[in-house]
């Protein structure tokens, strides 16, 4: 049986490694891909201690990082499901499982979907959940950007240059973002505004070809090439349903220490409740899920 | 030797660790950069039916995304 068993290596969980090897704890790292959601940020400028940096040269220094502290990462590994045993806790991935006496859960969050038809069709076909990837492939097209926080006028403000014509458009009456990225994106001739607008049908032949949408209960369309989804994120939490409990947004519910409903379960970073999204309080979390554990279990004798 | 074609973006972070992959594997591999060149865009995307980078073409076969087990199995069969 392991000390510690970490679901997910983005940077709560490479954290929360990087202090379970150097207190030589016998722990196993299980991750579905390496790195999560820094694969989507593009500049990093708030990150303490680094002037400025990207999602990817982060990436690649924490890979260097995890090295050199001799963290190996069990990668492709999807949990399923974890269960309670005796004096522990059964990890279930596909084929295998894995036993701990403590379990920290740092799975993270995915883009939120709208779910509307013809969004699934054409992902990769016109529609994108991340504007850095793929919003230079819009080169003198016109794309929508739906949603209303600091992803989606970020998203526009990347945009602006590179696609004709952009609509933005929210489902809420106001923006809910940084004011000067509402001064910008506002100030942006190109741009198109769209509010209490929502999304109904993504359309498209063998790639999009337009969106439709409502607003005063009555339907329109827009003739696009491109849709870049921005309307938030939802929690990697699904195989913890029954385990331990689960806030209304399904993160899961952690104390001010890190710990989750079950005792010997803790929580980090974008999958826990307290959740901002951010680099620093996800590593923070990390780091702070791996000394609480470390705790449980030297009280717990374990 | 695979003869292989990365089809990118600058700001895409998923083809930036491609090239890592292939750097890594000391593999030597043509980057283009599909948001320069709209008939080259139009061209790749109307091949593979997928609007997105990075794609990847090992031998004439393209791989969409940064799929690593796909790549893997790829360079092995060559």
């Amino acid at each position: 049986m392991f000390d510690l068993v970490i679901v997910g290596a983005g940077i709560a969980g490479q954290t929360a490694a990087i202090y379970a090897a150097r207190k030589r704890m016998d722990f196993v790292l299980l991750a579905k891909e390496v790195g999560g959601q820094f694969l989507e940020s593009g500049e990093v400028l708030n990150y303490p201690g680094i002037l400025k940096t990207t999602g990817v040269e982060f990436k690649l220094l924490m890979d260097k990082q995890l090295e050199f502290n001799e963290v190996n990462v069990t990668e492709g590994k999807e949990v399923k499901k974890i269960g309670k045993i005796e004096d522990g806790f059964r990890v279930y991935c596909d084929s295998d499982t894995y036993d701990a006496k403590t379990v920290i859960i740092a799975s993270g969050a995915r883009p939120r979907g709208l779910n509307v038809p013809g969004e699934k069709e054409f992902a990769r076909k016109g529609v994108t959940y991340c504007s850095i990837c793929d919003g230079p492939l819009f080169s003198g097209m016109d794309v929508v950007v739906v949603g209303g926080g600091n992803s989606a006028l970020e998203a526009v403000d990347f945009i602006k240059d590179i696609a004709q014509k952009i609509y933005l458009l929210n489902n809420g009456k106001e923006f809910n973002a940084h004011e000067y990225l509402i001064e910008r994106v506002l100030s942006y001739k190109n741009v198109e505004i769209l509010l209490e607008a929502d999304t109904k049908e993504v359309l498209g032949d063998k790639f999009v070809t337009g969106l439709v949408y409502e607003k005063n209960s009555i339907l329109h369309s827009l003739e696009v090439q491109g849709v870049i989804i921005e309307i938030g994120r939802v929690p990697n939490t699904g195989f913890l349903e029954g385990f331990l409990e689960l806030d209304e947004h399904n993160h899961v519910v952690v104390d001010c220490q890190t710990r989750a409903s079950v005792e010997g379960v803790f929580a980090a970073g974008d999958c826990a409740s307290g959740h901002e999204y951010q680099y620093v309080t996800s590593a923070g979390q990390g780091c702070m899920a791996l000394l609480k554990a470390a705790r449980y279990l030297a009280n717990k004798k374990l | 030797m695979a003869k292989i074609k990365i089809y990118s973006t600058p700001t895409c972070p998923f083809c930036r660790m491609a090239k890592e992959f292939f750097k890594e594997k000391k593999i030597g591999f043509e980057d283009i950069d599909v948001s320069a060149d709209r008939a080259v865009a139009s061209e790749l995307f109307e091949r593979s039916g997928h609007m997105g980078v990075p794609q990847i073409e090992v031998n004439g076969k393209i791989i969409i995304g940064f799929d690593k087990a796909a790549l893997e199995q790829e360079l092995k069969d060559v």
